[in-house]
């Protein structure tokens, strides 16, 4: 009974629940059966121990998204980690847990995951202990990802989440000859990655008025990228679907150096 | 004691030690023996056959009485002597050594120095020493750092900053050679700060019967005082890096009190250490963390401010040379896999400008990246496969990388880089590191500092525990694992950190190997032992360090460490540069003696090898002096022969300051080997200060073991007499009458006295 209570009301009021449900939990069926054995993140710690953990970041949001009931952050959620972690493990010699774990911004165990991914950032509307924890999150040294937000408006929603954030520091350009960029595959080239009915159907892969992809950066004083921003792409959607035939194999392909290439820079810089 | 003695014997008890007891009476033995019989006999029988009112026991002990008076005025009559050889007057050398040194001028409790005794003794007209010259001809001689003649007490300065007795004795002895020499006389407060065994001067003189007759001076209780004993600091450093130093604090009568470790560079005050003064007896070791910015051979200062009443204040301060350098030393960090560790390692030491961690990671099979190169071709094949390559790095790090990875040319390849080149290997914790590695039965189980136990066939998730980490007593004293700027301080920041994970039971230390760190378990799934999470030892010409756990950048990221906090950094970065610290190039030098005095020999040693430090003896190796006034002079430095790639040169230094010592080497063919540098101090010692008190037992020693004796100011009269009969030389044989002892005096009137009383006692007179 508590727990719907808490549900019903994250819901009224956008604040994030871990509480899992909707079309796309469609797990591989490889991760299935073990990811369903692991407690829930909320719960404590994983229960293997691995080097790596693809960690989720669970935030307010006062959209839901669609129809989900974990809000705007679980998009996705877990079927493109679990695919991502299934290629990433098969593509380098990282150790890394084979299952989502998601994880709120104000919870201190964030600060044992160093790597952070958050989507649908467009509509993130972060709490103050949310800031707060994610401001210090990166000022310990994590570092975070951000994927799957289009066009100039949720830009601007993301923007003024970021200066709450880490007031006073500015996005940059990372440019091609950035390390990021070669830290495992040689990338040359910044893909627009579409959703995937985009994908699926063919036709303009941009949304709303997103229609070149960038990678942008905010670093630290000494220089470190604590936030790599990836806007008008969709590099979630390929990670999750990219087993569909009709979805572009460039784009996926894409989705995925990228998505290596982030965790070994981030894991070695 | 010695007065009364001499007073019933006539005689001072060492004639008697020197002498020989014999009876002068034209009489032979066995005649004297027979008038004694039949001195004795009649008495005897008298007394037997006395009747009266006395009983047995009163006739015996009559009888006794009276048996003991004949025999002693028998003995008196046979002339008893003490036959004892003599010197001859005027025909024997005596050598008078005289202590020149600065120690002399301590005052003692009585008020005056030991120099003002000395020169008492030496007094022409009454002094104990002139007087030998009634029967000796006497050389004088002082010593300090060297020895000389003199004419006489006039000549001292005591000014001598070193006291080198062994070679003063054998100096006089060589300047004696050849005519009859009856002992040598040494002045002195026993202070002797020379590195030679004093046994070694001793032996000839046993050997050539020349006793040694020490006057000790000075007070053997000394007063309260606080000495600065030893400073142990590296000869060399980084800029920047935190210098392991231990400052070894003596005191006396001050213990429980706190004083102030004040460490100076050049007049700059670098740190301060606040210590509770050791008890009497109890030597108390400080470690002292400096950090020298500055780069150079720096002169170091490290002093106790004088505590009050303190007298003796110049054994306060030690100084010392460090050649501070500024440079980058590159280390090899090998990861078999992408690790958060990495990244937090180098990121703690990404301001360091005094280390270059070469990063050589595994991201998948065969393909690596590479990063903070110096040449994009570097490690473009990977791990280094030949020794010109791997013996550039000064320190190898290995994280989690399966032994089976390297061929076994490379295993036994980083076994030589430790072992020959001296190099440093570190191996950290990890899932593919240590036996889970397959590290057992490789060439690196021996080169590692813990025992490696046998795999289980565990998964990590199996084993993984987390361990609180403490430093042990070495630890908390060691720079690397120090993270604060006291002891107290470092025991509570690492008190502060959050506990981390280890996948590797590392359990035992291999004996010889020192752990700093420890780790407690607090959770998990594996063994719950104690772990071993830092431990080194040497192994040949290096060092292996082990750090056991496999996510200390916890100790950054953790939620409960403070944002500002600093461990992590601070952690790293010490132990980065401590494991590059002591790693030696081809080509090194070092002084002898990091400290002289101007105008005595300073000698530098150098050592070369090649690229594949092996090393060189035909090399060309010159020694560049800059001397303090900024003169250059060259010197060619030779080849010892006595081992290989070792060479060496002296030179004077002539006025006080640093000596800047650069050596180059080439080899015939100009291939150039490299270059070092280092410095000498030329500097008035503050030697004779340590420790102010007389060393009566060196003094001692130096009689007894010749068949001298050794005397205070208080003894020194017998001196005199003491020479005439233990003295080697020309000697005559001397007979003296004892017959005429006040003891034989006293014997027989008491006897007789015993007598009487006995008989007025039993009713019998």
């Amino acid at each position: 009974m508590a727990g719907l209570v808490a549900i019903l009301a994250a819901v009224l009021v956008g604040r994030p629940t871990l509480e899992l449900g909707g079309p796309e939990l469609a797990p591989t069926p490889a991760a299935q059966g073990r990811c369903d054995l692991q407690p829930r993140a909320q719960d404590g710690a994983p229960a293997e121990w691995h080097e790596f953990y693809f960690t989720r970041a669970a935030y307010s949001s006062y959209r839901r998204g669609w129809g989900r009931r974990g809000g705007a952050w679980a998009t996705d959620y877990p079927k493109a980690d679990r695919q991502f972690l299934t290629v990433l493990r098969r593509l380098t010699n990282l150790d890394a847990f084979e299952c989502e774990n998601a994880v709120l911004l104000d919870d201190p165990r964030l600060r044992r995951y160093p790597f952070l991914y958050a989507l649908e950032v467009g509509y993130m509307d972060l709490s103050q202990p949310e800031i707060e924890g994610l401001r210090d999150y990166l000022a310990a040294g994590g570092t975070l990802i951000i994927d799957d937000f289009w066009g100039t408006r949720e830009w601007l929603q993301f923007e003024y989440q970021m200066s709450l954030v880490l007031p006073g520091r500015p996005i940059v350009d990372l440019p091609i000859d950035h390390p990021l960029f070669s830290a495992f595959y040689e990338i040359d080239e910044v893909l627009q990655v579409p959703a995937f009915r985009r994908g699926y159907y063919g036709g303009d892969y941009s949304e709303r008025d997103g229609f070149v992809p960038y990678v942008k950066g905010i670093m630290d004083d000494d220089g470190r990228l604590m936030v790599v921003i990836n806007w008008n792409t969709d590099l979630g959607d390929a990670w999750e679907w990219a087993e569909q035939p009709t979805y572009p194999l460039d784009r996926s392909t894409f989705a995925y150096q990228m998505g290596v290439n982030m965790i070994v820079y981030a894991m070695s810089h | 004691m010695s007065g009364v003695f001499e007073f019933l014997f006539k005689y001072r008890a060492v004639l008697f030690e020197e002498g020989e007891l014999t009876f002068l009476s034209p009489w032979p033995t066995a005649v004297a023996g027979l008038v004694a019989v039949a001195v004795a006999v009649p008495a005897v029988v008298s007394y037997a056959m006395a009747r009266g009112r006395s009983g047995v026991a009163d006739r015996v002990v009559l009888g006794v009485l009276r048996g003991a008076l004949f025999l002693l005025l028998f003995a008196a009559l046979m002339q008893p002597a003490l036959v004892l050889t003599s010197v001859v007057p005027q025909r024997n050398f005596l050598a008078v050594l005289v202590d020149d040194s600065k120690s002399m001028t301590i005052a003692d409790r009585d008020g005056s120095s030991r120099a003002d005794k000395a020169i008492t003794l030496l007094e022409p007209e009454d002094g104990v020493l002139a007087r030998l010259s009634e029967r000796f001809a006497l050389r004088y001689f002082r010593y300090g750092s060297s020895s000389s003649r003199m004419s006489g007490p006039e000549e001292l300065t005591f000014g001598g900053s070193n006291t080198r007795i062994g070679r003063a004795l054998g100096y006089a002895r060589d300047e004696l050679q050849g005519v009859p020499l009856s002992g040598i006389v040494v002045v002195s407060d026993g202070g002797d700060n020379s590195d030679e065994p004093i046994g070694k001067a001793l032996l000839p003189l046993r050997a050539a019967s020349v006793p040694v007759f020490a006057v000790g001076l000075g007070d053997e209780e000394a007063d309260a005082d606080v000495q600065v004993s030893r400073v142990d600091a590296p000869a060399k450093s980084l800029v920047g890096s935190t210098l392991p130093v231990n400052v070894l604090v003596e005191a006396r009568g001050y213990g429980g009190r706190t004083a102030t470790i004040v460490v100076e560079d050049m007049g700059r005050i670098v740190a301060e250490e606040e210590v509770t003064l050791p008890r009497d007896g109890q030597p108390l070791v400080t470690p002292v963390a400096v950090v020298l910015e500055a780069e150079g051979a720096r002169e170091l200062s490290f002093r106790v401010a004088g505590q009050q009443g303190e007298r003796v204040l110049e054994n306060n301060e030690l100084r010392t040379v460090v050649q501070v350098r500024d440079r980058t030393e590159k280390i090899l960090y090998f990861e078999g896999e992408p690790r958060h560790e990495v990244a937090f390692l180098l990121r703690a030491i990404e301001d360091d400008t005094g280390v270059q961690v070469v990063l050589l990671q595994r991201t998948a099979e065969n393909k690596f990246l590479r990063r903070n190169l110096d040449d994009p071709l570097e490690l473009v094949g990977g791990f280094p496969a030949t020794r010109e390559e791997m013996y550039g790095y000064r320190a190898l790090i290995l994280g989690s990388i399966e032994a089976s990875f390297f061929t076994h040319d490379q295993l036994e390849m980083i076994a030589e880089f430790v072992g020959e080149r001296g190099g440093t290997l570190m191996m950290l914790g990890g899932r593919r590191a240590f036996s889970e590695g397959g590290y057992k039965g490789t060439p690196l189980e021996d080169v590692l500092p813990v025992i490696l136990e046998e795999p289980d066939g565990s998964t990590p998730t199996e084993r993984q525990v987390f361990v609180k980490v403490a430093p042990t007593a070495a630890g908390a004293l060691h720079p690397a694992t120090r993270i604060a700027s006291t002891v107290e301080a470092s025991a509570a920041r690492w008190d502060s950190l959050p506990p981390v994970s280890t996948t590797n039971l590392v359990v035992g230390l291999k004996p010889g190997a020192t752990e700093f760190l420890a780790g407690t378990v607090v959770s998990g799934a594996g063994p719950s032992a104690d772990r071993v999470v830092s431990a080194f030892q040497r192994y040949g010409r290096g060092r292996s360090i082990v750090l056991a756990v496999q996510d200390t950048w916890l100790w950054q990221m953790d939620a409960t460490v403070p944002l500002e906090d600093q461990s992590h950094e601070t952690f790293w970065r010490q132990m980065l540069r401590w494991i590059v610290a002591e790693v030696p190039d081809p080509v090194e030098a070092s002084a002898e003696r990091l400290s002289v005095e101007a105008g005595e020999p300073a000698t530098v040693t150098a050592t070369v090898a090649d690229a594949g430090f092996v090393e060189v003896n035909g090399a060309a190796v010159t020694a560049r002096i800059t001397t303090p006034a900024g003169e250059v002079k060259e010197l060619p430095m030779e080849w010892s022969v006595e081992e290989d790639g070792q060479y060496a040169a002296t030179f004077v230094p002539e006025s006080d300051g640093i000596f800047e010592v650069a050596v180059d080497a080439a080899g015939r063919d100009s291939t150039v080997f490299g270059s070092a540098r280092t410095s000498v101090r030329a500097a008035p010692s503050t030697e004779e200060f340590r420790d102010p008190r007389q060393r009566r037992g060196l003094l001692q020693r130096m009689a007894d073991e010749t068949g001298g004796r050794y005397y205070t100011m208080e003894t020194v009269d017998g001196l005199a007499e003491d020479l005439r009969f233990a003295g080697g030389g020309v000697t005559v044989r001397e007979e003296r009458d004892l017959w005429d002892m006040p003891i034989v005096f006293f014997l027989l009137a008491g006897l007789l006295a015993s007598e009487w009383a006995y008989r007025r006692r039993r009713g019998l007179a």
